[in-house]
Parts: C-alpha cells; sequence; structure tokens
C-alpha cells in the first residue's frame, strides 16, 4: 500500500465548469446568478451564523458577501475554487463587522481542547479485569432497527438538537460537511483551520450527534 | 502483554473512526483498525452507528432561499451589471 498521503496544502482550483459560469456572470447572465445564490447562500448563511450571533445579522453579512462577489468577480482568476472563495469573502465580511454582534476571534481559536472521549469510559472495560479498553456492553446494532426509524421526523428533531447543542467550532464543520456537502479540501479553506484541526472538530461533532441518537434509540 | 502495537482496543477504535472514514488513517494503523473490526462486532456496529449518523445529518434539509432574499439579490446582481 502507498504511504499515507499528505493533502494537508493542496487546495481545490477553479474547474472549467467553474470559469464558464464565471465568464456568463460577468455577461451579466441572469439566470447563471440566480443559479449561483441556489447552490450557494444556504451555505453562506451556515458559515455566517457561526461567526455572528443572530440569523437577522448573518442574513445581512451574507447580502453584504454577495455584494462582495460581485465587486470582487472581475479579480475572480480561479486560483481557488469558486465556493472556496465566496466562503472566503463571507468569512471575511462577518470578520469584519465589528461592533457586539461580531464574534471577531480567528475561527482557528475556537478549536477548545477539552478531551471529552466521543464515548464515555464508563462503556469500556477498565485497566484490571480482562480486556481493558474494550466494550463492557456492545453498542446495539442499529441495521435492527425499524427502516423508519433513522429516516422519521423524531429522529432528525434529536439530531437537530444534538446539532446546535455543539460548541461553534464543531457546529460549523459538521453543517458544512454533512448538511451542505462542502468537502474536507472546502471547509479548511473556508475556515482557515488545518486539515487536522478540521478533522478533530468534525470527529467530535459526528459522535456528539451519535451519542444523542444512541440515547434516543435506546430509551 | 496483549495489548501491545500490534492490535487496538475498542476505546481507540471509537476515536479513529472518523479517520477511517475519511481515509486518511496511515496504512499500517487503518490495518490495525479493520484487523479489530474483523473479530469485534460490538465496533462493527459501532462504525455502522457513524455512518448511520452522517448519512441521517444528511437528511436535514437546507432552507430554500427566500423570495424576498432573492428579488434583492437579482436587483443587486442587475445594479452590478449597469455600474
Amino acid at each position: 500500500m502507498a504511504p499515507h498521503a499528505e493533502v494537508e496544502n493542496r487546495l481545490p482550483i477553479a474547474s472549467s465548469e467553474e470559469a464558464e459560469l464565471v465568464t456568463r456572470l460577468r455577461a451579466g447572465d441572469e439566470r447563471a446568478f440566480e443559479g449561483l445564490v441556489e447552490t450557494y447562500h444556504g451555505t453562506m448563511l451556515a458559515v455566517a451564523r457561526t461567526y455572528v450571533k443572530s440569523r437577522a445579522v448573518a442574513e445581512e453579512v451574507v447580502q453584504d458577501a454577495w455584494v462582495g462577489v460581485l465587486k470582487g468577480l472581475d479579480r475572480f482568476e480561479g486560483r481557488s475554487s469558486l465556493k472556496t472563495w465566496i466562503l472566503r469573502i463571507v468569512v471575511n465580511t462577518a470578520m469584519t463587522r465589528g461592533g457586539r454582534e461580531a464574534r471577531s476571534v480567528p475561527f482557528s481559536s475556537l478549536v477548545a481542547e477539552d478531551e471529552d472521549p466521543a464515548v464515555a469510559v464508563e462503556r469500556f472495560r477498565g485497566p484490571d479485569g480482562g480486556f481493558p479498553g474494550h466494550w463492557a456492553g456492545y453498542p446495539s446494532d442499529w441495521r435492527s432497527l425499524p427502516e423508519q426509524a433513522l429516516v422519521g421526523r423524531e429522529t432528525l428533531d434529536v439530531v437537530k438538537r444534538a446539532i446546535e447543542e455543539l460548541p461553534v467550532a464543531q457546529k460549523t464543520v459538521i453543517t458544512l460537511r454533512d448538511i451542505q456537502g462542502c468537502d474536507a479540501e472546502e471547509v479548511c479553506a473556508a475556515l482557515e483551520v488545518s486539515d487536522g484541526n478540521q478533522r478533530v472538530l468534525l470527529h467530535r461533532a459526528r459522535s456528539h450527534v451519535r451519542a444523542a441518537l444512541e440515547r434516543h434509540f435506546d430509551a | 502483554m496483549p495489548e501491545s502495537a500490534e492490535h487496538i482496543t475498542c476505546q481507540e477504535v471509537v476515536e479513529l473512526v472518523t479517520a477511517y472514514l475519511e481515509t486518511v488513517l496511515p496504512a499500517d494503523e487503518a490495518g490495525l483498525f479493520e484487523q479489530h473490526l474483523n473479530f469485534c462486532d460490538g465496533c462493527i456496529w459501532y462504525v455502522e452507528q457513524m455512518r448511520a449518523t452522517v448519512a441521517t445529518v444528511g437528511r436535514i434539509s437546507e432552507d430554500d432561499v427566500p423570495p424576498e432574499t432573492r428579488e434583492k439579490l437579482l436587483t443587486a446582481f442587475r445594479e452590478w451589471k449597469r455600474s
């Protein structure tokens, strides 16, 4: 097997479809702009909401960011993907907004050093008996749940609540990765976090949501 | 001691699972991870739970762009076009 490939500093560059889209936008194609808004508005809002406290202000930030996108369009050179470039504009708009609404700290400083394990230590055998570090009792097999269990409204509400409870950095990463469908590189570039930190945040966030689902199913 | 470098515990599996699912574990650790799954149903189910969690989070729908926002942005686009 090949040695572990290091992807740390590789940023996605604009694709040919994106280059074509930018050309249409520069030519004033309204359809192209509407498509762009449909594609990115939700992701932009998710990013903005992690930098400012209220949804209303986040919406203003995103509208300002769209103006920034339009102003910058002529200078876009495709050295990053269009998505990454747009998300950077959102972050910068949110950060420069100032005033008491802004959470004026760099995102990377929000990677807290809490050492909460993904699963509580009591769930594993201690050092004294046999098999230390192995399950004291197995987690349940969710494949045996009724088909509707994972897709029902009640389950989705559990997931939404669990995400709401997360510290802001974890909430942002899980929202971008698992709801908005961004890939790891895009999240790192947009939020200026390292690949390792992005993964730690994603891991903690997913582990927290899993635990909430487990409590829900085992109840 | 059996728990030396040559195997990993369930407690380690639950911390490595995200790196495993992201396929960024170094080859030797990925090997130990899969070796563990070969004999541990609990961890197979745990990994499945994490996959199911990711899939369920993915079912949360994104909000549609409200019509008034779309109109406002289109107006901004038209102004930008004229300038």
